[in-house]
């Protein structure tokens, strides 16, 4: 197979993916740690054997990654307010308790382990560190601390 | 006074006109491949991950400043300004070095692959120069005032780095070429482009 009939199998196969069942899944949080949980942590290749049956294991597996980078820009490119939306949608949709939930991702960080390999270091830094707000705001909402008064803390903003 | 002002102004160009022409000398077509590849490298992560404006947008973002301020303690607050300072330093410093690294090149190994004019290789050591202490003023108010102060002056260094690294693309993409085919012949594109 040359380039182009490889690369139009990937643009293919990763159209395929996100019509059948990405499509399904709403949030960008989620679709990431889908796509994530698709790969061997060992080798970093992807598997799913339905698309792998369809299109063959490498193009499945570029695929997968393609989708994967494109849930990490959109999850990055969310403004910290969706994002802590995001992350308490999903933390409902948990069999475990919000506590217990906080305190696993605050301890061990799984998120870590879900961007995408080549990722810019910049975009992950700024990933990470907005799960460790939205974590900590989810925190307060869980314990019930009352956010300063609208506005009483807003520094003075510059001029755009 | 004046006249001392200017004394420092004229002892400061001979110097960088010195160190520059230092450069010419200390530089050897050994190693030039590698040097072209690292210049490319550090091109593609300015365009790929440090320039794009989407992504520095959201670093610098005013709507997360103000949701924080709105929907959690003073203690979350002061971690979130303490986080984008740590982000917004970690981006300008990448940001340097890799201008640092295109720099480097410009200086050293270019003129073996394109034939650039001294007016223009010192108008893109001006241009480079020029950056660097943008980035370093940037560095230090953001350091002592924090990310949100200064939304301008971000803007303006992006331009700037996008501009500089334009004209190395250029350059870059015209030595790729030039090095495959005879090292050294024309370059009047890139002195076009500055």
């Amino acid at each position: 197979m040359n380039f182009f009939a490889r690369n139009l199998r990937v643009h293919e196969a990763a159209e395929d993916l996100r019509r059948r069942t990405l499509a399904q899944i709403g949030r960008p949080l989620d679709r990431l740690i889908y796509l994530a949980s698709m790969r061997d942590y060992n080798t970093g290749l992807y598997y799913h054997d339905g698309l792998a049956s369809k299109f063959g294991d490498d193009v499945a597996c570029e695929a997968i990654a393609e989708c994967h980078r494109e849930a990490f820009h959109e999850l990055v490119s969310l403004p910290l307010e969706v994002l802590v939306g995001q992350m308490e949608s999903y933390m409902k949709t948990m069999q475990t308790a919000p506590s217990d939930f906080l305190a696993m991702w605050k301890g061990i960080e799984p998120y870590r382990v879900a961007v995408p390999v080549g990722a810019d270091q910049l975009a992950i830094e700024f990933l990470f560190s907005n799960f460790r707000i939205a974590l900590s705001i989810l925190g307060e909402r869980l314990h019930g601390r009352r956010p300063m008064e609208p506005g009483a803390s807003l520094p003075q903003l510059p001029v755009q | 006074m004046i006249q001392l002002v200017f004394s420092i102004f004229l002892g400061a160009g001979l110097i960088a006109l010195l160190y520059l022409f230092w450069m010419r000398e200390r530089a050897r077509p050994e190693g030039g491949a590698e040097a072209l590849l690292n210049a490319q490298n550090a091109l593609n992560k300015l365009k790929g991950g440090l320039l794009p404006t989407a992504l520095i947008a959201r670093v610098f973002a005013q709507d997360d400043l103000r949701f924080v301020a709105t929907h959690s303690t003073l203690e979350v607050q002061k971690a979130f300004r303490k986080e984008r300072k740590r982000l917004a330093l970690f981006w300008i410093g990448q940001v340097r070095s890799q201008i640092v690294s295109l720099r480097k090149f410009h200086l050293g190994k270019s003129r073996f692959y394109a034939r650039l004019s001294f007016a223009t290789e010192l108008r893109l050591a001006a241009a480079f120069s020029l950056l660097l202490g943008e980035c370093r003023i940037l560095q230090a108010m953001i350091y002592l005032r924090g990310p949100y102060a200064f939304p301008g002056f971000v803007g303006r260094t992006i331009t700037g780095a996008a501009r500089v690294c334009g004209v190395s693309e250029r350059s870059i993409a015209y030595m790729s070429l030039s090095s495959s085919k005879i090292p050294g012949s024309g370059g009047t594109e890139n002195q076009a482009a500055l």
